[in-house]
């Protein structure tokens, strides 16, 4: 994989004991768990008259987008595969599974998930399922790409082509521009 | 109530919350993530205002739906945790009421809102108030028509069922309703949420 490259997120953490909030690098976090992340999922699974799934990529385009954005002008990242390697290990440190760019160039990239909080959290709580869920997944990989090159939201489309929740062993996203 | 919340929050705050080699984070009987808390704010927007009038109703109960399987089955992993035991279980004297004041600590200390209880009426009622939530945070300016922190509403009843359920964890999920009855982002100075019976 010409495109990796070992990089550490700077965790820039704080806690407003006034507020009772958590930042990273000013940006408000939250925890939560994976009975939540699936009632999020299947509720935007469910809503296919307002297409739901859309929603929450859109929603996770927009929450991921700004953080690399602003993590790579602070830190004055240009590499591509240093910003490659951020964007998997901030997916990494947040819970969230593994990412790995198997190639990436500037009009479509190929990603594997060999671990996703997503699927195995779903498959904890209520099996395995036939089609793809993590909407998630999709939208930070959205947000990643658009970051990565510099565009505005809404620059790459992805697609889950294969998924841990179905029983393959790494989900697999395809994506490109839009 | 002999909970100390300052220590509790002190104490809990600060535990580190990263994922691990695999990219998960096994905790509580869970997987826990850390994402940006606009991550499910900008959903709970998204959708409740892209449905139409007769299905906002269906939208809001399973958002507050999810707060409630979360805080119950997260809930349960925290009390029985061995941050619990060595933090907040000195301080319990009154069962179970302070182990709901200790939980809605690190409820607290979790970044999920800064809340206490002002109202304790042993399984009976409950009434929580949040001087700052992120679920407020989708107003930026003005005032919504709407309450929406569905996620304080959901995991309130759930720690009140924890305490008080008609049947112990893990089968008392749902004896109690909240209702959120003020909110920030529709411009009160806080937040508030009453616990009841169902019907």
């Amino acid at each position: 994989m010409a495109t990796q490259k070992t990089v550490e997120w700077v965790i820039d953490h704080k806690f407003d004991r006034r507020k009772c909030r958590h930042t990273m690098g000013d940006v408000p976090m939250v925890l939560h768990c994976h009975h939540y992340t699936s009632n999020y999922l299947r509720l935007a699974d469910d809503a296919k008259d307002m297409n739901g799934k859309a929603i929450m990529c859109k929603a996770s385009e927009a929450a991921f987008l700004p953080v690399f954005k602003s993590y790579f002008a602070q830190h004055q990242i240009h590499d591509l595969a240093e910003r490659v390697g951020l964007i998997e290990e901030y997916w990494r440190m947040s819970g969230m599974g593994l990412l790995q760019f198997e190639r990436i160039g500037a009009m479509s990239a190929m990603v594997r998930m060999p671990r996703s909080h997503a699927d195995e959290g779903w498959v904890k709580k209520w099996g395995k399922r036939k089609d793809p869920i993590n909407f998630i997944g999709q939208g930070y990989l959205m947000a990643a790409m658009a970051a990565i090159f510099d565009e505005s939201a809404g620059s790459f489309s992805v697609t889950e082509t294969q998924s841990i929740v179905s029983g393959a062993e790494a989900s697999l996203f395809t994506i490109v521009r839009s | 109530m002999t909970i100390d919340r300052k220590v509790v929050i002190e104490s809990l705050s600060k535990i580190k919350v990263q994922g691990n080699q695999d990219g998960l984070i096994p905790g509580f009987g869970v997987l826990v993530n850390q994402l940006p808390a606009s991550l499910w704010n900008n959903f709970a927007d998204m959708l409740t205002n892209s449905v139409g009038p007769d299905m906002l109703e269906p939208a809001q109960y399973l958002l507050r739906w999810a707060g409630n399987e979360c805080g119950y089955h997260t809930g349960y992993g925290i009390i029985t945790s061995e941050e619990w035991k060595a933090v907040v279980q000195p301080m319990i004297t009154k069962q179970p009421d302070d182990i709901l004041h200790g939980a809605f600590a690190i409820f607290s200390a979790w970044g999920w809102a800064q809340c206490e209880i002002v109202e304790l009426v042993a399984a009976e009622k409950m009434v929580v108030r949040a001087y700052d939530y992120y679920e407020s945070d989708i107003v930026l300016k003005g005032q919504s028509r709407v309450m929406s922190a569905y996620m304080l509403e959901g995991v309130c009843a759930a720690f009140f069922d924890l305490a008080y359920g008609k049947k112990p964890y893990p089968d008392g999920l749902g004896t109690f309703v909240c209702t959120q009855t003020k909110g920030i982002e529709c411009g009160d100075d806080y937040g508030e949420f009453v616990v009841t019976r169902a019907k």
